[in-house]
């Protein structure tokens, strides 16, 4: 070793920071792996990751139903169509709304999927006037409020009435608590 | 050139990169009785006895399978707001923690990051927050007692969850589709006829003669749509059948009877609508019959 | 016949020794069953392997009629069980087994840590193995949905629900295990990509990690 140093003092006088042809070969030997790594691999991320980097465009308004069926102080359940593109499908798959008037005569429209964890609720079915998602229990008023394990209020459709019909746009935040 | 001319040399290889030949195998498997305790060899001694053991878990794995039937519902329906969900049974006691209060409403990130990441969390590092010596459980009490207690609270969070599921099926009236569906199959072999097929979606059936004006008018009368809904498609959540193709479920009779008495939550119309009226609806919901 | 083959092999790849390494190796006396009788604890992690070898099989004999789209997902269920003879019994051992390997793992776990067996130097193969718990619950969720009954739908919706209430990435998470907007025909696929190449992949790494520590570091010893 000590031989092998003091030759090289001898070649190179001048004390020059340079890599050794190892480390060099260490280095292009990770680089190349690196790449054949990232090459191969990266088209596939960004392949799988796809849905998250789609831009979500906002919703057009759907006719739902004529404003005399609204009833008012109780919620009923109409089913509408929306256009939906699900992969390589495109279906027109029937949505549920909850809708009613309040004692104001303003109609407003409920999701029925439920803030808890995405379980669909319905009305009334432990006779207590309140909304109930049979899976972990949650209950809500009938504004939507949450009164119990969901952590937020049931979601509103966007509301617009035309000619005596009510048309259901995009699920916002619940507006009325 | 590796070959000579001489067919008796020897390959020789330039830079040889083969895995050496160990020099020493014994082909007979060495023998291990005068090792202290009564050690044996894996292959094949001690592999025979845990092979019985597994011939007599494949048998009872083998008996469950053909006894019992894995369980298969009805096709998936988004809008099925009566369907009450149900995961797999090693993941009720984490189904049922979420219910609480102190782990959902704000709390909710303490419910699903929280509580499981400090319990999976400890056990995965297990070896290194119980790091002594002691190997025996009634020496290590607190690696022991906390064991013990996620135990208990496992089975009693799956306890409670399961009974929870069988208290919602009573009092919502549901039998699991995976059973009903079973239960139909048998009656349909029964009766020798070919089991009704689930994976045929139901079509969107549509009403006959829907404009019939003498038939608006009873049902404005009489409120059919306040339950049966606006398009009297019914509403699955609420369990109120719908009324498209009820022609090919019920005849006129069936129908005269429901109407006129009630059935289940529907009240009974005899003192609404005047026999006539009754008549000329049933007539009507007795056509309602799929197309063919 | 058989003998002259394998000498045959021998000669030229000797193999001989990769399998005398596997089985020339002594068995304590305190995990033989046929010499305590309370040993039978020290089965249910090869129990496990071996539910574990008929998951695998019977997962790969499913694919052959199974298909991973909404449409046709359920009906090719509906089809293999009801209509391909021992279809009830290949499903049956894939569905059944999938619980009774979580069972088995189970008791092979509290062995391990009720015989103080994950000490020093045995801490790595605990990791290892509560890895392989872990991927054996993500197998039992992404192949709950794959039948796509209204059970399936609607506990994944529920589970997926579930990561997205996680702080900050949880939409991420939800999105990137939906392949979109709603449980659907991208959620469908991605949960058998998942079920059988993902996991089983890492699985497999896993387990050869498990067996090779075990053979390494030898059984624990009696207490």
């Amino acid at each position: 070793m000590s031989t092998h140093e003091n030759q090289e003092s001898a070649h190179a006088p001048v004390k020059r920071k340079e890599m050794s042809r190892r480390q060099f070969l260490a280095y292009t030997l990770g680089g190349a792996s690196a790449f054949m790594a990232g090459g191969a691999v990266l088209p596939m991320i960004r392949f799988a990751v796809d849905p998250l980097l789609e831009k979500r465009s906002a919703g057009s308004f759907v006719k739902v139903v004529e404003e005399s069926k609204v009833k008012v102080g109780e919620p009923t359940e109409f089913k509408f169509k929306i256009h939906q593109v699900d992969g390589w499908y495109v279906s027109d798959p029937e949505q549920a709304a909850w809708i009613m008037k309040d004692d104001n005569g303003k109609i407003f429209a409920l999701s029925p999927i439920c803030k808890h964890l995405g379980c669909t609720i319905g009305w009334n079915t432990e006779k207590n006037n309140e909304y109930v998602c049979p899976c972990h229990g949650a209950h809500y008023t009938v504004d939507g409020k949450n009164l119990s394990v969901a952590p937020a209020p049931l979601d509103e459709y966007q509301i617009k009435i035309e000619n005596g019909f009510v048309y259901l746009g995009d699920i916002v935040p619940n507006t009325r608590v | 050139m590796a070959h000579g001319n001489n067919s008796n040399e020897k390959v020789v290889y330039v830079g040889d990169s083969r895995v050496r030949k160990r020099e020493t195998v014994n082909s007979i498997p060495p023998d291990y009785t005068s090792f202290p305790g009564r050690s044996e060899a894996f292959i094949p001694n001690f592999l025979l006895k845990e092979w019985m053991v597994g011939c007599v878990v494949l048998v009872g794995f083998l008996v469950l399978t053909i006894a019992e039937p894995p369980p298969l519902g009805y096709p998936a329906d988004p809008t099925n707001s009566a369907f009450i969900p149900m995961p797999d049974w090693y993941f009720l006691f984490l189904y049922q923690l979420l219910k609480y209060p102190w782990v959902s409403g704000s709390y909710v990130p303490l419910g699903v990051m929280g509580v499981p990441g400090v319990a999976f969390g400890s056990l995965l590092l297990a070896p290194f927050l119980d790091t002594g010596k002691e190997r025996r459980f009634y020496r290590r009490p607190i690696a022991t007692t906390l064991m013990l207690l996620s135990l208990v609270s496992c089975y009693y969070l799956t306890k409670v969850s399961w009974d929870h599921y069988q208290h919602e099926l009573e009092i919502t009236n549901t039998v699991p589709e995976h059973i009903e569906r079973e239960e139909k199959a048998r009656e349909a072999a029964a009766s020798g006829e070919e089991p009704p097929s689930a994976t045929k979606p139901k079509e969107d059936v549509a009403l006959v003669d829907a404009d019939n004006a003498g038939v608006k008018t009873i049902m404005e009368k009489a409120k059919c749509m306040t339950c049966h809904g606006t398009d009297l498609k019914g509403q699955a959540g609420a369990k109120i059948p719908s009324l498209h193709g009820v022609g090919d479920l019920l005849d006129k009779a069936q129908l005269t009877e429901i109407v006129t008495n009630g059935k289940g939550g529907m009240p009974a119309f005899k003192d609404t609508l005047s026999a006539e009226e009754i008549d000329t609806l049933t007539t009507w919901l007795a056509k309602q019959k799929a197309a063919q | 016949m058989f003998k002259s083959v394998y000498n045959w092999i021998d000669e030229r790849l000797d193999v001989t020794p990769l399998w005398r390494d596997v089985a020339d190796h002594e068995v304590p006396e305190h995990v033989n069953p046929a010499h305590h009788f309370s040993a039978f604890v020290y089965c249910f992690g090869g129990l496990t392997f071996f539910i574990t070898v008929i998951q695998i099989l019977s997962g790969m004999f499913l694919t052959m009629y199974y298909v991973p789209d909404i449409i046709n997902a359920y009906a090719s269920v509906d089809y293999l069980q009801h209509k391909v003879p021992f279809g009830s019994i290949v499903r049956g051992m894939h569905h059944w087994g999938a619980s009774l390997v979580i069972v088995m793992m189970f008791l092979h776990t509290l062995r391990v840590f009720f015989t103080g067996s994950y000490k020093a130097p045995r801490e790595m193969n605990w990791v290892v193995g509560m890895l392989i718990f872990f991927i054996m619950l993500g197998l039992g969720f992404t192949g709950y949905l794959l039948p796509w009954d209204n059970k399936a739908y609607f506990a994944t919706k529920v589970g997926i629900q579930i990561a997205d209430s996680v702080p900050y990435i949880g939409e991420y998470i939800k999105v990137f295990l939906q392949g979109g907007d709603i449980v659907g025909a991208t959620t469908l696929t991605r949960f058998f990509a998942i079920h059988v190449f993902f996991l089983p992949g890492a699985l497999l790494a896993l387990l050869a990690a498990h067996f090779l520590m075990i053979r390494k570091q030898g059984i624990a010893g009696p207490l």
